[in-house]
C-alpha cells in the first residue's frame, strides 16, 4: 500500500513540481521516495496557493520528515488562519512534534505564532506547564528557554505568569546548580524585565539575590554560572565589587577553612569543606576589586593575574597578560 | 604545583552538568598526543575528499534535515575547499551558479531550496557561494542577482525596533541581522533606512554574561498602536549568551561602526539632532569570549555557553570572535610604521613580543581541532567520537584558520582605499534604487558606502604573525574575520559591486616589519 501522493487519487488534480528543472544541481541530497513525493506536491500547492485540509496534512507529513522546512511551517500557519481552524487543537497536535524535535527553531516559532494569534493568558499558562515538560527532558534547550522568556514578556501577567518563575528557576538550580540557562532565566525574571510584583523594594531584592548567589557559590565554588550571575547583579545595580571582598577572600585561599574555625556568618557563607580551592573565579574577582581600587592596589591585581596566567588558569594566559597591560599603561 | 591537565573541579558536589563534563573530559583527554603536538598532521587530503564526495556524489539521506539549507551545504563545501587551498573546475562552477540561481526567489532574496520562501540565512550562504564561484558577465552569476528586489525583500522584513524577521512570518534573530548586513555590505545595498535602529537593537541582545543572546523583546518599548518609542521601557534579551549569536552580533556591530560614526552623535558630543550613540560592553564581551575556551584537559577547544560542552564549531564562532572584540577595544590592529596614525595608544614603537598576540590561546585551539576535531575517515566534527559533517568541517577549518592567522584591520590599507575611492562610481552601482533627499544626505550616504567598504576591505594578515601547530604543512588559507570568505573572494565581489579598482594589497617595497 503506497503512501505516496502520486498514487493517491485524492491528489490527482495537483501538478507536482520537481525541485530542479533544467538544472543539474551541485551537491544534491539523496531524498527518500516519500520526501521527494511530498515536497514535489508541496511545491505544486504553493504554486496554486491552495490552503485546504489536505494541504494541512501534507505540511504535517513534511514537517515530521524535516522539521526545519520553514516554508512548510509558514504555509501551515497561513492555512490554519485561512481556514479559521482551532489553534488550541493545533497546539496540542504539535506537542509531540515539539518534544521530538525540540532542537529545531521552527517548532518553537510556530507555537509563538499560535500563542500570539490566540492572545489568551489561559493558554499561556498551559503553555508554561508544557514547557516545563520539555525542559524536564533537556534543561538547557536554547529555543525553549528563549520562547519561555518571550511568552512571559509578551503576556506580562504578574499574577498568572511571572509569579512562579523565580521559584521555577530555583527548582532547576536545586536540581543542577550549574544550569546556566536557569541562572540566565532568574536574571531575566528579577532584573531584565522590569520589576516583579512584590519586588518593589530594590534594596531588598539586591540583598536577596546576592545572598542567593553567595549561597550557591559556597555550595560549589568552581561554578562560572554562579559567579557570572553575581557579577551581573553587581554591575546591573552598580554595586561596587569591593562590597563583597570579605565574602570572596576565603575562596582565594589554598583550602577551605577547617571545621573547628568556622564562624557562621550568614552574609559571607564559607566554602563547603569539599571545595577545591583556590577558585579561579574568586581570584579573578579579587583582582577586579584591586583594579577598581586603583593606586597601590593595582600591584596586588597584577600579582593575581600573574598567578592566574602562570599557574591557575594557564589556558587564558594571554587574556591575563592583557589585563596586566591594560591596568598598567605606563609600564 | 598545579597539574596542567587537571579536570574541571567539582567541589564534591556533582550535578548532571558536572557528570557530563567529566565524562567528556575523560574522552577528549585520550586524544592528547603523548609525544606532544609538534608532529600532528592536518589530513588535508582526507578532508578534501570528504568535501569532494559531497559535492560530486551528493549528500546522504540523513541530510534531508538540511533540505531548507541547500545554499549552506554549497557554501560550507566551497569555502571549505577555499580554505584547504583547492580550486574548482569551470564545469563545477557553472553547475554551482545554475544551482544557486534556482534558489533566487522571484520577489527577492534567496531561499533554502527552489520553491521555498526567501530567507536571510540562505541569502548570505548563496551570496558567499557566488563570491567563490561567480564572476561578472554572461554566465557568471553575479549580474543575475536581483539586488533591487533583494533590498526590497530586506525592507519588507524590517521591524519597528530595528531588527529584521528572517523571512515572512519568521523569527527575529541576530543571525539574520548578521546575514543581512554581510550581504548588504558585499552587494552595495547599505542605506540609512536599512540600518536604522539596528545598532540599538543589537545592544539589547547583550546579556549580563557579556556574550549575546538570539534576540530581545521589543513589546514594551515599541507598543503597537502607539506612535512613540519609550526609551525607558526594558527590552530584555531573550536567551542566554551563546557563541553563534555572539559572533553574529559582534560581527554586525563591527560592520555598523561607520554607520554609527555618521548617523549618531560622537562620544563627546551633545547633539539635539543626532541620536545618542549606542554602546555595548566590549570588556565584558572579551571576557566572555575568552572564558569560553576550554581547559587543557579539553584540549583548549571552545564551548558555546557557560557550563556546556566544547564543540569544534565554536572554534570559529567564539575563537573567531576574539579578534573582533580586540579591534573594538582598540588592541587589535596592524603595527604600521610610526608615521601612520594609530589608535593613539602609543604602540608605534613596540617590537614583536607577546603583547601583539591574540588574546585567546591559538596554540591550544589548533591542538583541539587537529587532535580531537579530525575524523579519521575524513572531515571534521564537534568532538570525538561524533561523525564528521559538512557544517563542522567548515567551521573547524575556519577556526583553525583563525588560530593560525592574525587577520586585522590595517590603517595603511584603509587609507589607501579611501584615497583611491571613486564615490560617483560607488553611487552609480548602488543596488537599492534609493535617492538622496539633499546634497548633505547624498554626501552622508556616499560616506557610509566608502567608509564601510574601506574598513571591511582593510582587513589583512599581518606579516610574520602566523603560527602553525604541527608545522607549515598544516597551513590553511586565511579567512576574513567578518565575512568568513577569503580576502580574494571578498575583494573580488566588492570591487565589482562598488565599481572600484582596488589598490594592490602588495605594493612593491611596502611590507610591514617581520
Amino acid at each position: 500500500m503506497s503512501d505516496l501522493l502520486a498514487d493517491d487519487p485524492e491528489w490527482a488534480d495537483v501538478v507536482p513540481i520537481a525541485q530542479y528543472e533544467n538544472v543539474n544541481p551541485i551537491a544534491p541530497i539523496f531524498y527518500s521516495v516519500e520526501y521527494k513525493d511530498a515536497t514535489d506536491y508541496f511545491r505544486g500547492v504553493v504554486k496554486t496557493g491552495e490552503m485546504s485540509s489536505r494541504v494541512l496534512k501534507l505540511t504535517e507529513k513534511i514537517i515530521r520528515m524535516n522539521p526545519a522546512h520553514y516554508t512548510a511551517w509558514q504555509h501551515r500557519y497561513k492555512t490554519l488562519i485561512a481556514l479559521k481552524l482551532d489553534l488550541e487543537e493545533e497546539l496540542r497536535l504539535m506537542d509531540d512534534i515539539a518534544l521530538q524535535f525540540m532542537k529545531t527553531y521552527q517548532v518553537w516559532h510556530h507555537r509563538r505564532l499560535l500563542l500570539t494569534a490566540l492572545n489568551s493568558v489561559d493558554v499561556a499558562v498551559l503553555e508554561l506547564d508544557f514547557l516545563r515538560d520539555v525542559l524536564a527532558e533537556d534543561a538547557k534547550n536554547y529555543h525553549t528557554w528563549s520562547y519561555r522568556q518571550w511568552l512571559l514578556a509578551h503576556f506580562n501577567s504578574e499574577a498568572r505568569l511571572w509569579a512562579r518563575e523565580r521559584a521555577y528557576a530555583e527548582e532547576l538550580l536545586a536540581a543542577d546548580v550549574r544550569n546556566n540557562s536557569a541562572w540566565h532565566h532568574r536574571f531575566f525574571v528579577v532584573f531584565s524585565s522590569g520589576v516583579r510584583l512584590g519586588d518593589e523594594d530594590r534594596e531588598q531584592v539586591l540583598r536577596r539575590e546576592l545572598a542567593y548567589a553567595k549561597e550557591k557559590i559556597a555550595l560549589a565554588p568552581n561554578n562560572p554560572s554562579a559567579w557570572n550571575y553575581l557579577r551581573g547583579v553587581l554591575e546591573f545595580t552598580k554595586t561596587p565589587f569591593g562590597a563583597l571582598k570579605s565574602f570572596v577572600e576565603p575562596y582565594t585561599a589554598d583550602k577551605p577553612p577547617s571545621r573547628g574555625e568556622e564562624v557562621v556568618d550568614l552574609d559571607n557563607p564559607l566554602p563547603t569543606p569539599d571545595a577545591e580551592l583556590p577558585c579561579v573565579a574568586a581570584l579573578e574577582f579579587l583582582a577586579d576589586i584591586y583594579e577598581k581600587q586603583g593606586g597601590d592596589a593595582i600591584e596586588k591585581a597584577v600579582e593575581i593575574w600573574k598567578t592566574l596566567g602562570n599557574e591557575r588558569d594557564v589556558i587564558r594566559k594571554k587574556y591575563w597578560e592583557y589585563r596586566i597591560r591594560d591596568a598598567t599603561p605606563n609600564s | 604545583m598545579v597539574d596542567i591537565y587537571s579536570p574541571t573541579p567539582t567541589d564534591g558536589y556533582t550535578t548532571a552538568t558536572s557528570t557530563l563534563q567529566t565524562a567528556t573530559e575523560n574522552l577528549i583527554k585520550t586524544h592528547i598526543p603523548p609525544a606532544g603536538t609538534s608532529q600532528v598532521e592536518l589530513q588535508k587530503r582526507y578532508h578534501f575528499e570528504f568535501l569532494l564526495r559531497n559535492l560530486r556524489q551528493g549528500f546522504p539521506e540523513r541530510y534531508v534535515s538540511q533540505d531548507a539549507s541547500q545554499p549552506w551545504l554549497i557554501y560550507w563545501t566551497l569555502h571549505g575547499f577555499s580554505l584547504l587551498g583547492a580550486g574548482l573546475d569551470d564545469l563545477t562552477k557553472k553547475r554551482t551558479i545554475d544551482t544557486l540561481l534556482a534558489l533566487q526567489h522571484p520577489d527577492g532574496g534567496f531561499s533554502g531550496g527552489p520553491g521555498q520562501a526567501a530567507h536571510l540565512l540562505p541569502t548570505y550562504a548563496s551570496v558567499c557561494a557566488f563570491a567563490i564561484v561567480g564572476r561578472p558577465g554572461e554566465g557568471g552569476g553575479w549580474d543575475s542577482i536581483d539586488r533591487k528586489k533583494m533590498y526590497d525583500f530586506f525592507m519588507s522584513l524590517k521591524q519597528p525596533d530595528g531588527s529584521f524577521l528572517v523571512s515572512h512570518h519568521g523569527e527575529v534573530d541576530v543571525r539574520g541581522i548578521y546575514c543581512l548586513l554581510a550581504v548588504a555590505t558585499l552587494l552595495n545595498l547599505l542605506t540609512p533606512e536599512l540600518l536604522a535602529g539596528v545598532p540599538d537593537f543589537l545592544t539589547t541582545c547583550q546579556t549580563y554574561e557579556g556574550g549575546f543572546g538570539n534576540a530581545s523583546f521589543p513589546g514594551w518599548a515599541f507598543s503597537t498602536g502607539t506612535a512613540a518609542y519609550d526609551p525607558t521601557a526594558p527590552r530584555p534579551p531573550l536567551g542566554e549568551a551563546h557563541g553563534g549569536y555572539t559572533f553574529c552580533a559582534t560581527a554586525s556591530w563591527v560592520l555598523l561602526q561607520s554607520y554609527i560614526d555618521l548617523y549618531y552623535a560622537s562620544r563627546d558630543q551633545n547633539s539635539a539632532s543626532l541620536p545618542k550613540r549606542p554602546t555595548i560592553n566590549t570588556r565584558a564581551l572579551l571576557r566572555w569570549c575568552t572564558q569560553m575556551q576550554g581547559l587543557p584537559i579539553e584540549l583548549g577547544g571552545f564551548r558555546g555557553r557557560t557550563n556546556k560542552l566544547v564543540d569544534g564549531c565554536y572554534s570559529w564562532w567564539v575563537g573567531g570572535c576574539v579578534v573582533l572584540a580586540e579591534t573594538l577595544l582598540g588592541v587589535g590592529a596592524h603595527h604600521e610604521s610610526p608615521t601612520e596614525e594609530t589608535s593613539g595608544e602609543g604602540e608605534e614603537h613596540k617590537g614583536w613580543d607577546d603583547a601583539d598576540d591574540a588574546l585567546f590561546n591559538r596554540q591550544a585551539l589548533q591542538e583541539y581541532i587537529l587532535c580531537a576535531g579530525q575524523h579519521s575517515a575524513g572531515g571534521l566534527r564537534d568532538k570525538p567520537p561524533k561523525p564528521a559533517d559538512a557544517y563542522h568541517t567548515l567551521y573547524c577549518t575556519a577556526g583553525l584558520s583563525a588560530a593560525q592567522h592574525r587577520v586585522l584591520p590595517s590603517e595603511a590599507r584603509r587609507s589607501a582605499l579611501i584615497s583611491a575611492w571613486d564615490a560617483e562610481e560607488a553611487r552609480a552601482k548602488d543596488g537599492t534604487g534609493s535617492a538622496a533627499a539633499s546634497d548633505a544626505d547624498r554626501e552622508r550616504r556616499d560616506a557610509l558606502r566608502a567608509q564601510t567598504c574601506a574598513h571591511v576591505l582593510s582587513w589583512s594578515e599581518e606579516d610574520g604573525t602566523a603560527v602553525y601547530v604541527g608545522g607549515a604543512a598544516n597551513r590553511v588559507n586565511a579567512t576574513h574575520p567578518l565575512l568568513n570568505l577569503t580576502v580574494t573572494h571578498s575583494d573580488g565581489l566588492m570591487a565589482y559591486f562598488y565599481g572600484q579598482t582596488l589598490p594592490s594589497r602588495y605594493p612593491a617595497g611596502a611590507r610591514t616589519k617581520r
